[in-house]
């Protein structure tokens, strides 16, 4: 790694952590404190890590990777931080800070990186993810990496609503404007893991709009999240251009549409993407948040009891809490649970380093579910489905796992 | 360092999972909410989480026989260095034994392990419709075994007092491992020394807290919110004495300077007129509506006597939160208004406010510092905050030195070095000017009584 590229990344890591006060307030919010109680798993604990290793009181080792990598990158600290320490921010930095240092960020994370960036293999892998559901085989895999779908005719055979109710919204005269390009962003994790959900997204876009759907690439969240920002700036720049002609963006993925909005602060400085990109993060919506926008009026749900569960990519990441909400309202009977914006332990591939972990963080978002005597839990993010299928598996099915768009 | 042997009898006391040893891990239990700069000589040699006096007793045994130095920890909110085991040792984290063993109705007391945190001692009496008035900024996180050490205050102290006023009784081990109560339940008890208030406020020195029993008060019926703004700092000083010597005693009276105010100002985007120069934020509580009106009328003509500009009597629980937020908001305004700040906390009599205030304006100016005021003005509890940019060459230098003059003029005007933080690290060079050099040995003197070895918290107060 060159030297000036360790400076710059020490220099940013520090203008965010030294504004760490050190309270402590972190520590009752934090998900991993609350379930491993040492410093090192609170925000606090990282950020003064960060502080000692950028003044050399301490020195990098993979002790202290682990401990960085040791994060779900939640914000639930960033939100109750007085200061508003970016936590986040600085983990990433520091991820990217090892992978150069380290020629890379490991062999799992390079060879997911070399996956979610090349189209053919991420459809290669959803025509695969497709047959083992079909042929059962993927309830052989270990840590629910395939979740099986919970389809929206299986919804309204198993809660006995008024099938005449399930028919699709009418279109509605409060569209955002006929003439505006409304383009879908697939993420890799909808059309691997959620293929029924992302047909039932599609669905309820041409409702409103007629939405263009666009052979585009990974969001570069995965990248980014464990040191490979060039691979991430490559495929933000190729989404850039692929998206150029569109009005809107929307995602049904909270990671991509929070990911995506955020591309144009990586370009503030690159006086020949700068304007595009922050042209492109304009554009960009989640589902609910467009939907809400476009007067969609949800279907009725049936007497199924609805609730949600906010992914932190939507409710901190993006501020969007009421859209969701406000269309699991109209559907019928809806309940909001006890730290319903509580992570789910779900965070990427957090939940595939840390099983055990991620599990014990997941088993509370299960109580919570049940306490609220929901039938569905619906969110917006395919790594918290994954999660929440576990749950509804341990819960011997007391509850079923959708996506927003499946039932609205 | 701490030698294998003495490991392996620590874990087998705790659980190997219950002490940490790498270099790394220790790494986060070597500061605190303080100033004190990260470095090597803070970092404990092991992190030991025990979960009950029994293992409490144990490790001080331990640590006894060896002569190991033993520093005790709650969060970690501390402001002053209290907790960070100053070269080494064991930093002996309680923050695991967190058990509230009783809420007694009858005699209204509660006893709890040191780890639970004030916030949850405060809800489970209130549940009951009792009342736990400390209340330091910290309170969410902060621990009881912690307060205790450092004798927190918080906002109510001016009516209400600070953490001392609370504790009845302690269990605590003692630095050769052997475990005492002090006080009780009876609420006469001239017994022997009091060694219930000695050790309430030592800064974990002579022993560590384990359980505390804690006096309780009815909870207030009502309470309200009210905001004062003035153009001068003299008339908002003379306001609160006013109120105070006609026994008007409101629950909490913050006070703002205009600096503070100004921060607030731009990080919430409110609209303050800046030719306020001193924000006043009450909390009044009483038993009935007409005497919660009452003082509200009496504070409003207290005020208009001396001039005040506006006046907000909270109409709702949103108005109570809107003029809560801007003192709430204070810490993290002034965070944000530069790259780096210097939090301290000095008491003086409540009358040497003003002075204090402007004596302190004059040592920003010398140093060319921007100096945010604001405090408890109720109780005569000052905060100053020194707003500075340490990369800046020979800025940090510049801010001790103001600082050290800003305890000059604490001790000069009457008052001392600290209203609720303690001394712990970082007022350790300037004891000996607020209690003389035969006030800092009797200090030493109990100190060598309780731990003739020294391993009980080393390096702090003196």
């Amino acid at each position: 790694m060159k030297k000036a590229d360790t400076n710059a990344c020490f220099t940013e890591v520090n203008a965010i952590v030294s504004q760490c006060d050190r309270c402590g307030s972190c520590l009752t919010v934090c998900p991993l404190f609350g379930e491993k109680d040492i410093e090192s798993s609170s925000a606090r604990g990282k950020n003064n890590l960060a502080r000692a290793l950028v003044h050399g009181v301490v020195q990098p080792s993979d002790e202290v990777l682990g401990m960085v990598n040791f994060c779900l990158l939640c914000r639930s600290c960033v939100d109750n931080c007085p200061n508003k320490v970016k936590t986040d921010d600085a983990m990433i930095a520091l991820r990217q800070y090892f992978a150069d240092k380290n020629g890379g960020p490991g062999a799992k994370y390079k060879a997911l990186g070399l996956l979610m960036k090349n189209r053919t293999l991420v459809k290669l892998s959803a025509g695969t993810c497709n047959v083992l559901r079909k042929i059962g085989a993927n309830a052989l895999l270990p840590n629910g990496v395939i979740p099986s779908e919970f389809t929206r005719r299986q919804y309204l055979a198993s809660f006995a609503g008024p099938a005449a109710l399930g028919s699709a919204a009418p279109l509605t005269k409060q569209n955002v404007s006929q003439e505006s390009k409304v383009a879908y962003f697939t993420g890799c994790g909808m059309q691997m893991l959620f293929p029924d959900a992302v047909a039932a997204s599609l669905a309820a876009l041409r409702t409103v709009t007629t939405p263009q759907v666009v052979d585009n690439h990974c969001c570069g969240l995965p990248h980014l999240a464990h040191g490979q920002r060039t691979e991430f700036l490559e495929l933000a720049k190729q989404n850039i251009a692929l998206f150029e002609a569109a009005d809107r963006i929307v995602s049904d993925c909270a990671s991509c549409s929070g990911t995506l909005k955020h591309i144009a602060a990586y370009f503030a400085d690159d006086p020949v993407w700068r304007e595009r990109a922050a042209a492109f993060s304009a554009k960009v919506m989640g589902l609910s948040e467009y939907l809400v926008q476009a007067g969609y009026t949800p279907r009725k749900g049936g007497d199924a009891v609805i609730t949600f569960h906010e992914p932190c990519h939507l409710g901190r990441g993006q501020g969007i809490k009421k859209q969701p909400r406000e269309l699991l309202q109209a559907t019928g009977r809806f309940v909001e649970m006890k730290g319903s914006d509580r992570c789910c332990g779900g965070a990427g591939s957090f939940h595939l380093d840390y099983p055990e972990i991620a599990a014990k963080v997941l088993e509370k978002k299960r109580s919570n579910i049940e306490q609220a005597g929901a039938d569905i839990v619906v969110s917006e993010c395919p790594t918290c489905l994954v999660q929440l299928q576990k749950a509804s598996a341990r819960s011997n099915g007391k509850f079923k796992v959708m996506h927003i768009s499946q039932v609205i | 360092m701490i030698s294998e042997e003495i490991k392996k009898k620590i874990r087998a006391i705790v659980g190997a999972e219950n002490a940490l040893d790498s270099k790394d891990e220790c790494f986060g239990y070597s500061y605190d909410s303080s100033f004190v700069p990260l470095a090597e000589q803070h970092i404990p040699d092991l992190v030991v989480m025990p979960r009950s006096t029994e293992e409490v007793s144990g490790i001080m045994a331990i640590a006894h026989e060896y002569g190991v130095p033993v520093t005790p920890r709650g969060t970690a909110s501390g402001r002053t260095g209290g907790s960070i085991p100053d070269n080494g040792g064991i930093s002996l984290a309680l923050h695991r034994m967190t058990r509230i063993i009783e809420l007694d109705e009858g005699n209204m007391m509660v006893t709890v392990e040191a780890g639970v945190r004030t916030i949850d001692v405060y809800d489970h009496c209130a549940a009951k419709g009792l009342f736990f008035p400390p209340d330091p900024a910290s309170w969410k996180y902060s621990t009881i075994g912690g307060n205790i050490a450092e004798n927190a205050g918080g906002m109510r102290a001016v009516k209400y007092g600070v953490t001392s006023n609370y504790v009845m009784g302690l269990e605590v081990v003692l630095p050769d491992g052997s475990v005492i109560n002090t006080g009780g339940k009876a609420i006469k008890n001239v017994t022997g020394y009091n060694l219930t208030q000695l050790f309430t406020g030592s800064e974990g020195t002579l022993g560590i807290v384990t359980k505390a029993i804690l006096r309780l008060i009815p909870m207030p019926k009502l309470r309200n919110t009210i905001q004062l703004m003035f153009p001068s700092l003299d008339s908002a000083c003379e306001t609160i004495h006013k109120m105070l010597v006609t026994g008007v005693v409101p629950a909490a009276a913050e006070i703002m300077d205009k600096i503070s105010l100004q921060a607030v100002s731009r990080h919430r985007k409110l609209d303050i007129d800046p030719r306020i120069e001193a924000c006043i934020v009450l909390e009044i509580d009483a038993e009935s509506d007409a005497n919660l009106a009452k003082q509200a009328e009496q504070i409003k003509a207290i005020a208009a006597e001396r001039g005040v500009q506006e006046v907000r009597v909270a109409a709702s629980q949103q108005e109570v939160d809107d003029i809560w937020a801007i003192r709430r908001g204070l810490s993290s305004a002034i965070g944000a208004a530069a790259p780096n700040r210097f939090g301290e906390d000095i008491s003086v009599p409540r009358n040497a406010f003003p002075e204090t205030i402007r004596r302190i304006r004059k040592i920003a100016e010398k140093y060319d510092l921007t100096i945010a005021v604001y405090g408890h003005a109720g109780d005569g509890n000052v905060h100053p905050s020194v707003l500075c940019d340490l990369s800046k060459p020979g800025e940090e230098a510049k801010v001790h030195e103001a600082i050290n003059e800003i305890f000059a003029v604490a001790i000069d005007v009457g008052g001392t070095l600290s209203g609720e933080h303690g001394i712990g690290i970082t007022k350790r060079p300037h004891i000996e000017k607020a209690l003389g050099a035969s006030g800092v040995n009797a200090l030493q003197l109990v100190k060598q009584a309780f731990d003739p070895k020294g391993i009980m918290n080393p390096n702090k107060i003196w």
